[in-house]
């Protein structure tokens, strides 16, 4: 998962950042004005925003309604100091989809993340399952036929990204962009990596669960 | 209870002037009844007098005395008290008395005002003397003979006095009634009156923190005494409530103000516990956690100095002051901000006229500066000239003027930009690192001071700020 994080403190920025890296393995891109989170949200495939209001160039407000006018459907947490209904009606009839008020707590902000970026997918529970494959995204646990599978930080990733869109076919290039914030060089030969490491540990019993699609990408189903 | 009343003065006072004016009307009808009373008495006794003496007649007997028709007396008017009468003549003494004429009674007859009141058996009675009254049955060559009578009639007065006496309680009870009537009214016009005075107090009760509408009842509005009432309470509510706004907006943004670093702060502590760390990352995360302490702890500083300052300015506080030279304080401000200035290839230029003071005290004036010229030269286009200006305007006050070359500010948002934790364009706001406190403590310090504090601005142009502030005289 890779997500947007659209704030002008650069430190309150930076620890929500490393929050999301190192508790939920998301790929975090930082923004820290609404010209340039905009344009970033225009040009990355994000699986969710994060945005704060109070931001110089272009206020939250702003880039929330030019994003949902251009038909972005990223879902947009916006992190607000204003907790009156009456900012956060305006708040949520703008597009957004979920808030969060200063001084909020860094594990409900990551909680709120992941269920924003679930119903986003349309997988509206915690815990993915495919066939005998259980993968519980609040504490990142895989179970294979009821037995726990160890995974790398990395292989688990491309296990979840592939999870939330079960059933559709996945490109390399959609998972790298998934995957990666733009600071990373990106080789597709990567992916093929750590899909064969998840072959690997997944398929040991008498079903496959991902399969390739020549020429096209990736598809986890039973 | 409230010791004193009003309605009970007033009420005390109609009720007294009344008493007095009904007392006055029964003395002066008691007084003017009886006058004409006794006059329309004396005139009847003047006629009863005529008609005794009517009564006399010479005898045919020159010698023989007067004779008194007695049985032609009329019958007095009053049964209980018949009249009294002697008839004298001169020379021959008493010709006739009237029957109860008391025995030994004996009176002159005055020559002036021969009238005179006077009691038998206690009886009051008014006595009539005419004197020189002719013998009507006058003949000739009787020349010898009295030709005039002395002539004393009296009559009872216990029927006039009672005539006066009710006509005084007619009078009197009439006045009381009329009393009773009138404090009625003054208590019902009272009320009456008094009744927008209560609306009143019910309006202001409904006042409160969180409705400052008072609406005075159009009737209140249209009583000329209670008017200045209304407008003072108007226009004192207004400013309660600006102020309690105030208060309550600075409450507000503080509360917000506060929540961007406490976040911060936060945060920080949160990552750093989300698991195990080295100890270099710990001690990382710790200075990052100081630095964002440190940044909480200057704003508070600054919203403390804003609060006092304004206590200075609402004169809530006093302090003993020593003039201030001005000019030393903009110098100690510019240099102050000579880094800034570099940075941004800022020129400052500064001229000041002779030597101005002002008492004040002379780190809040460099307070006050500094806030200004930092505005100024943090928005100025770089390599522009930031000008400052120390001069005596026409009224003698100094006046202390910033001009800088900056993108200027709007005309709608010149009025609030000495508000406190206003910033700006809101998508500006942390990119000069300002709390948005610097003009609203710069305002408070300058009104503390006695002096005012404005902003022009030409957009595109630059903006010019200027500080007036009273002066002492040089020796002072």
């Amino acid at each position: 998962m890779r997500i947007l994080i659209i704030e002008d403190e650069v430190r309150l920025a930076e620890n929500i950042g490393r929050s999301l890296r190192e508790s939920a393995g998301y790929a975090v891109d930082i923004a820290t004005d609404g010209e340039e989170g905009l344009f970033l949200v225009e040009s990355n495939p994000y699986d969710a925003v994060l945005l704060d209001l109070m931001l110089p160039r272009m206020n939250g407000i702003e880039v929330l309604k030019r994003m949902r006018k251009a038909k972005q459907h990223t879902p947009v947490l916006v992190v607000t100091a204003r907790d009156e209904k009456e900012s956060i009606v305006a708040l949520l009839n703008a597009g957004a989809d979920d808030y969060v008020t200063k001084p909020f707590d860094l594990g409900e902000l990551l909680a709120r993340t992941k269920a924003l970026i679930r119903r986003g997918k349309g997988q509206p529970s915690p815990v993915l399952i495919i066939g005998d494959l259980e993968i519980n995204t609040a504490d990142r646990t895989v179970r294979k036929q009821g037995q726990d599978v160890t995974l790398t930080a990395m292989e688990y990733r491309v296990l979840e990204y592939l999870a939330h869109r079960s059933g559709a076919v996945v490109s390399k290039t959609e998972l790298l962009e998934h995957l990666y914030d733009y600071n990373w060089e990106k080789f597709s030969n990567v992916i093929e990596v750590y899909i064969s490491g998840l072959r690997r540990k997944l398929n040991d019993g008498p079903h496959q669960l991902i399969h390739t699609v020549r020429g096209l990408g990736y598809i986890l189903r039973e | 209870m409230p010791n004193k009343s009003i309605r009970r003065d007033l009420i005390l006072i109609v009720v007294l002037s009344q008493a007095l004016l009904a007392a006055g009307l029964v003395f002066a009808g008691v007084y003017y009844t009886h006058h004409q009373l006794r006059s329309a008495l004396d005139a009847g006794i003047q006629a009863r007098l005529m008609s005794v003496a009517a009564l006399v007649r010479y005898p045919e007997d020159p010698k023989a005395p007067l004779i008194f028709e007695r049985s032609l007396v009329p019958r007095s008017v009053q049964k209980h008290h018949p009249d009294l009468y002697e008839i004298r003549a001169a020379g021959v003494g008493v010709v006739a008395r009237s029957e109860n004429w008391p025995v030994g009674m004996q009176f002159d007859c005055p020559k002036v005002k021969p009238r005179w009141n006077f009691e038998v058996a206690g009886v009051p009675y008014r006595a009539l003397c005419g004197s020189d009254v002719p013998i009507l049955d006058r003949e000739e060559g009787q020349a010898d003979r009295p030709s005039t009578l002395t002539v004393i009639y009296a009559t009872s007065r216990v029927e006039m006095n009672e005539d006066v006496r009710s006509a005084g309680i007619s009078i009197a009870l009439a006045s009381l009634i009329l009393l009773g009537a009138t404090v009625w009214l003054a208590l019902w016009g009272m009320r009456r009156g008094l009744l927008p005075l209560q609306e009143l107090a019910q309006q202001a009760s409904r006042v409160s923190a969180q409705n400052w509408t008072f609406q005075a009842s159009r009737e209140a509005d249209q009583i000329a005494e209670l008017k200045p009432l209304n407008e003072a309470m108007g226009t004192m509510l207004d400013r309660l409530q600006k102020s309690f706004q105030q208060q309550r907006e600075f409450l507000g943004n503080a509360a917000h103000e506060l929540k961007t670093p406490v976040t911060i702060l936060k945060s920080t502590l949160q990552s750093l516990l989300q698991r195990p760390r080295t100890s270099a990352e710990y001690e990382l995360g710790l200075r990052q956690a100081l630095e964002d302490m440190e940044r909480l702890e200057k704003l508070l500083q600054w919203m403390l100095r804003l609060a006092r300052a304004e206590q200075w300015a609402h004169g809530t506080l006093r302090r003993d002051l020593s003039p201030v030279e001005i000019a030393p304080t903009c110098e100690e401000a510019i240099d102050a901000l000579r880094g800034l200035a570099q940075e941004r290839h800022a020129q400052i230029e500064f001229n000041a006229e002779d030597s101005l003071r002002c008492k004040a005290d002379a780190e809040d004036l460099e307070l006050v500066w500094i806030n200004l010229l930092e505005n100024a030269v943090r928005y100025s286009p770089e390599g522009s000239t930031v000008k400052i200006s120390v001069q005596r305007d026409g009224n003698g006050k100094a006046q202390i003027r910033f001009e800088d070359q900056g993108a200027g500010i709007p005309e709608e948002e010149l009025t609030q930009i000495f508000e406190r934790f206003h910033r700006g364009d809101p998508s500006r706001t942390r990119e000069t690192g300002g709390f948005g406190l610097g003009l609203a403590i710069a305002k408070a310090l300058v009104e503390a001071y006695g002096g005012t504090i404005r902003a022009s601005s030409v957009v595109g142009h630059g903006t010019q700020m200027t500080v007036e502030l009273p002066t002492v005289a040089a020796n002072g």
